[in-house]
């Protein structure tokens, strides 16, 4: 089983360095905002498996924290961005 | 024994929701409708890997703080997407259109 685990958390973080791509190269800010929020998904999903492989119980508090962080950034980046007077960098 | 192949069941299908998810986000053409894909994908997918772990992690304390995951995730990225999408609809970025078909009747 745990190599079976091991197996699903690499499928995901390759998953994860593919959508970076839209984070680096997303034609408009929200691009990289939901890029960030869509690797950020996957490095969660990545720190439960991690759980598990290595036997260890403290890292599901690390995944609680990481999904309250997570949250706490994609809307306080989205109501900065929707704000007036803010420009588009080119 | 079938412990372990529910969890496995589970696990693979949170992975090719995963897989979905990433394809829509690399071809779909436009803010709005990258939203779609990745969102819902990336929700079913991590609930769906998290329930495989809880089914191979048994009744202990930590499948409480597995359900809390879970249930926040399923709050958030509905969160989170709607307020990169408004953010998107207040800075007025343009819509996608399909350009003019060819002569032979093919999209661009």
């Amino acid at each position: 089983m745990d190599r079976f685990l091991t197996a699903v958390a690499l499928v995901i973080s390759a998953n994860a360095f593919i959508c970076l791509y839209r984070a680096a190269v997303g034609p408009t800010t929200q691009d990289r905002v939901l890029g960030v929020n869509i690797v950020g998904t996957k490095t969660l999903v990545v720190v439960i498996l991690v759980t598990y492989i290595l036997a260890e119980n403290y890292f599901l508090d690390v995944a609680i924290v990481y999904a309250l962080l997570l949250f706490v950034v994609t809307v306080a980046l989205s109501r900065y961005l929707e704000a007036e007077g803010w420009k588009e960098v080119p | 024994m079938a412990k372990d192949i529910v969890a496995g069941v589970f696990c693979c299908v949170g992975t090719l929701f995963f897989i979905i998810g990433t394809t829509g986000l690399l071809r779909m053409p436009d803010i709005f409708t990258r939203l779609h894909p990745s969102t819902k994908c990336d929700t079913l997918g991590a609930c769906s890997v998290i329930l495989g772990l809880a089914v191979h992690n048994g009744w202990s304390w930590d499948l409480l703080k597995l359900a809390f995951i879970a249930c926040f995730l399923l709050l958030s990225s509905a969160t989170c997407g709607h307020a990169i999408g408004r953010s998107a609809l207040r800075r007025n970025i343009p819509y996608w259109k399909k350009k003019e078909a060819n002569e032979d009747g093919h999209g661009a």
